[in-house]
């Protein structure tokens, strides 16, 4: 079958990306200006201690042996240690954080993705009417916003006038997410801003396609009620240009929201990101990107394959007859 | 006795409101429709016949609005509601429309989309509902009819969905069908099929018809009663006899006399043509739609226009069509003698030796052109026929050099052409000229005609000066309708023919040796096409040029050709004179082409050849005839193994088959046209 081979050719390709972006991330931290151990020991260091780092840190090895070591350490799972926080093992941070972010996408995706869908269609099959105009003109302020601007109006308004959520996001020493779960609301808000005009638009414009389109006008005259055009004729060729829409804004989702939790201080990984790269942890940037990385790649699988699925063009190849 | 009609319309008005304007798109419409009655409307592109079949299942764009009554056995539907509709549509009115493929939802399966029309209609079970789909798939003479309830629209073949959208549309044995131009996407062979099956249907069924084309040869088969409509009004009906052989109103007469058929050829007849084009109709405009185009008109049109009884069931607006009081337009065919051209050293302007095209990948190739031997006479016409797929565009855009063949030869005068047209020498691309199906692509928008025209002037014939240009550029307008005021318009301004017009003479104001026309006119109504055809003799036979004439359709091709081929997945099936392969075709290939040709004349009626299946993947190896798996003469096991040989019938006619000759002669004494 067809959609097996498309599986497995995505699949492949996709471990293939994941590795060719490996290396190059290794690569680019190795060019990015400044040594190492220099960095670790601070500029007063003799030149004595920084060569022995060197040799101790094994910088000196010929660059396809160091990623070769680095690679293996990964996949055994370990994920170094980090030069910042010196004898901190990055894999005690880390994947806290993945977790935390992890969190915010997926609360971030149970507002958004229903809402946006929602309207887009109601706004797709009313299109130039008032609803349509409401919708319409509600997605375009929204995507005019930057996040950190919505982002601090969400906690002028929310945090500081009415008092009803924490300002920041951050945790409490000797507590867990779970026990402060009102601290994503306003960074999974602020997301829902940034991305409800992208993808209800986009869910408009595709409804509008399909409500135009021969077949949906050839179900209304087979005498089909309009709802159940809608939602049994129209709705799922319509949701195919979302999904992809939103499956290729995972990767940001899941790690990319640098601003959104910088802004908020939320322990997630944007903002762990945004650290390693201000104190040049390398070792935690690499694993950060590598992570986002793979995340991206992931995702558009993902999407590709529920497409594919989704859509019998790509599932059933014609057969002659 | 007189019998309820099954529809009846009257006074049906629509127009269409935009920001600016109001567009009247049906005007005083009043037409009726009776127990199994067939109804062919007529008309050509914006003439507002689909505007009618919309409005009559009330399925307005929201700026349309409409006023008249549509009676459904007594029922005014433009009186109901949106759910009372509900009732009539796919139920009491069934739609077919012109494309089967996107009338179809492509991520439901075809048994879905059929069972949901009982479903809702009669409250059937799925069971039920699947089992009755089933019944009437088999009505339809689909073969595998449980495996294709399970199949997406994607995966069957053209002819097959559109027999699945008539499937649709009888789920629920409807009263009154409505079948706008439902064949015009599909292939003439294809088209044949469907027609005898929506015939045999009908009679089945019991059921009245509406059904919608601007093709008159295929109303002439389906129908009983025929409508004519222009710019949205109805102007003649009357039974299909009557409206054939004696038309009334100047419109009809002359739409039926512009379209080529069997027995007009261009040696005999030149086609009549109706000047101008479809206009858009205001509000405020009155009187006759077809003042404008009219060359009976006189003084009295004003005031007498109105729908009369002329004879029995024979209504016309106008009864001028044989009017006297105007000096007749004579269309005489000047049969002055093509010159010569090009050193008569090579007698062959063009030779195809051995020439494929492939495109696409190892595994993936598809065989566009495969193994073409040819030769084209000086100052001939070739006419090269085929249905979609065949390989015709693919070999005439090879010859003009838009790509190079994959193998083979291509000589042109004389000279080995077989290369891209970028590597040819200026004075092959001169004397080698393309004219597309569709001129709004192939000419620059942003150009004014002048330029357009000019510019090959200059690069190929190295005329610097732009007077001496303007001078010709003028000629040449002049030469094909246009008038000077046209230099300085651009393509955006013209109507489809006025650009099919200029494209031509921008091919021949550079005088070319060879033209290659690629479905020049299928884009256009049938009126406009005629005068392009019309334009298109006359240059030859004043410039010598040679045609290579690419096209679907079998009338045009015998119209202008002098030497038909006959072309079947990148291969020849049938080559030779026009009287020879229309007059005693050879193949089974050409022998069904030539019956599935709808003919306009109401007196003949000829038994067509149903082919089976739908033309093999192009991208399957051909061992032996391409035309085996749909042959109705094959003869056995060697059709598939054996490629199979020329046969020469005359000096100038030849067909690939393997029939011994006893049975070609068969095929070609029952002739075809
Ligand atoms: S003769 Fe007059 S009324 Fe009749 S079609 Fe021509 S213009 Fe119209
Ligand atoms: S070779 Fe055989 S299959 Fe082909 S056209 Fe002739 S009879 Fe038919």
């Amino acid at each position: 079958m067809s959609f097996m081979k498309r599986f497995l050719s995505r699949l492949g390709f996709m471990a293939l990306t994941v590795v060719a972006m490996s290396f190059l991330i290794f690569l680019l931290v190795e060019i990015m200006p400044g040594d190492v151990a220099q960095t670790v020991l601070g500029q007063a260091a003799t030149e004595e201690s920084v060569a022995a780092l060197r040799e101790t840190m094994k910088l000196n090895d010929p660059l396809m042996v160091r990623y070769g070591r680095w690679a293996s350490g990964y996949i055994q799972g370990d994920l170094g240690e980090s030069l910042y926080m010196r004898g901190v093992q990055i894999n005690s941070i880390f994947w806290r954080r993945v977790g935390h972010s992890m969190l915010l996408a997926l609360s971030a995706l149970i507002f958004y993705v229903p809402l946006s869908i929602f309207l887009g269609v109601l706004a797709g099959v009313r299109a130039g009417k008032f609803s349509d105009s409401v919708i319409s003109f509600l997605g375009l302020a929204t995507m005019a916003l930057p996040e950190f601007v919505s982002g601090i109006l969400l906690i002028t308004v929310f945090s500081v006038n009415l008092n009803l959520l924490p300002l920041t996001s951050v945790i409490p020493i000797g507590q867990t997410l779970w026990q402060n779960l009102e601290i994503l609301v306003l960074p999974a808000c602020s997301i829902t801003f940034v991305m409800f005009g992208y993808v209800s638009r986009m869910q408009r414009s595709s409804m509008i396609g399909v409500m135009n389109s021969d077949y949906v006008r050839a179900a209304i005259l087979k005498g089909m009620p309009k709802r159940y055009v809608i939602f049994r004729h129209a709705l799922k060729n319509a949701l195919l240009p979302t999904i992809t829409i939103i499956g290729m804004n995972m990767g940001w989702l899941f790690g990319g929201l640098i601003v959104v939790e910088t802004l908020f201080g939320f322990p997630g990984l944007g903002s762990l990101t945004m650290t390693a790269i201000k104190t040049r942890d390398i070792p935690l940037i690499e694993a950060c990107v590598l992570f986002i990385t793979i995340i991206f790649v992931f995702s558009t699988f993902i999407t590709d394959m529920m497409y594919s699925f989704l859509n019998p063009k790509i599932r059933f190849k014609r057969e002659d007859l | 006795m007189k019998t309820e009609n099954v529809l009846e319309i009257k006074e049906l008005n629509v127009h269409y409101t935009t920001l600016t304007t109001t567009v009247v798109a049906l005007k005083d419409v009043s037409l009726h429709v009776g127990p199994k009655e067939a109804l062919g409307i007529i008309g050509e592109s914006g003439c507002g016949k689909s505007t009618l079949s919309y409005a009559i299942m009330d399925y307005l764009p929201l700026n349309g609005a409409s006023t008249g009554q549509i009676l459904f056995k007594g029922e005014d539907l433009l009186a109901l509601s949106n759910k009372e509709m509900q009732k009539f549509r796919g139920n009491r009115i069934a739609m077919v429309y012109q494309n089967p493929y996107s009338s179809l939802n492509p991520s439901l399966t075809i048994g879905f989309q059929l069972e949901e029309v009982t479903m809702f209609h009669r409250g059937f079970t799925r069971e039920k509902a699947r089992e009755t789909a089933i019944e009437t798939l088999i009505d339809l003479h689909l073969g595998d009819a449980v495996g294709i309830v399970k199949r997406y629209p994607h995966q069957i073949s053209g002819g097959m969905q559109q027999r699945i959208c008539i499937a649709m549309a009888l789920l629920c044995r409807p009263d009154l069908m409505i079948l706008d131009e439902p064949t015009t996407a599909l292939d003439v062979t294809t088209e044949a099929v469907i027609l005898d099956l929506i015939l045999e249907l009908k009679e089945k069924y019991d059921m009245s018809m509406i059904y919608i084309s601007h093709d008159i040869g295929v109303v002439n088969k389906v129908s009983d009663r025929i409508a004519i409509m222009y710019r949205g009004e109805v102007v003649e009906t009357g039974d299909k006899k009557a409206i054939f052989d004696d038309p009334q109103h100047p419109y009809t007469r002359a739409l039926i006399n512009c379209i080529p058929r069997s027995g007009v050829v261009k040696e005999h007849v030149k086609l009549n043509t109706i000047p101008g084009y479809v206009t858009r109709r205001s509000a405020e405009e009155s009187g006759c739609p077809f003042v404008a185009r009219c060359e009976q008109k006189n003084s009295t049109c004003e005031e007498q226009y109105g729908m009369k009884e002329w004879a029995e069931n024979h209504y016309t607006a106008c009864d001028r069509a044989y009017a006297t009081d105007v000096p007749a337009k004579k269309l005489q065919v000047d049969e002055g003698s093509i010159p010569d051209t090009g050193d008569a050293e090579h007698k062959n302007v063009l030779e195809l030796d051995n020439v494929y095209r492939y495109f696409g990948h190892a595994g993936k190739r598809v065989r566009a052109v495969d193994g073409i031997n040819l030769t084209m006479e000086r100052n001939s016409v070739l006419g090269v026929v085929g249905e979609s797929g065949c390989g015709k565009s693919t070999m005439g855009h090879t010859v003009t050099g838009l790509y190079p063949p994959t193998k083979g030869r291509i000589l042109f005068d004389g000279t080995d052409i077989s290369v891209s047209w970028r590597k040819r020498s200026p004075d092959v691309l001169k004397n080698l000229q393309l004219i597309f199906q569709n001129p709004g692509r192939s000419l620059n928008p942003s150009f004014t005609l002048e330029q357009i025209i000019g510019r090959p002037m200059k690069k190929l014939l190295g005329i610097e000066s732009k007077q001496e240009r303007r001078k010709l550029i003028i000629d040449i307008l002049k030469k094909v309708d246009l008038g000077e005021e046209y230099i300085s318009r651009k393509p955006k301004q013209l109507s489809g023919g006025e650009m099919q017009r200029a494209a031509v003479a921008r091919a021949f104001s550079i005088s070319p040796n060879l033209l290659v026309c690629d479905e020049p006119t299928s884009a256009l109504d049938a009126s406009v096409q005629a005068s392009v055809l019309n334009l298109l003799v006359d240059l030859q036979k004043e410039s010598g040029a040679s045609y290579m004439f690419i096209s679907h359709d079998l009338n045009v091709i015998n119209y202008l050709s002098d030497q038909i081929m006959v072309m079947y997945l990148g291969r020849i099936c049938e080559y030779g004179t026009k009287n020879e392969v229309v007059g005693s075709p050879h193949h089974p290939y050409t022998e069904a082409l030539l019956s599935a040709v709808p003919d306009v004349d109401p007196t003949k009626t000829r038994g067509t050849i149903r082919l089976k299946g739908a033309p093999p993947n192009p991208t399957q190896k051909i061992v032996g005839c391409p035309f085996s798996g749909r042959c109705h003469r094959k003869i056995g096991k060697i059709c598939d193994t054996t490629p199979p040989p020329k046969v020469d019938i005359s000096e100038t006619h030849y067909v690939y088959c393997h029939l011994p000759p006893h049975e070609m002669d068969i095929i070609a004494t029952k002739k075809g046209m």
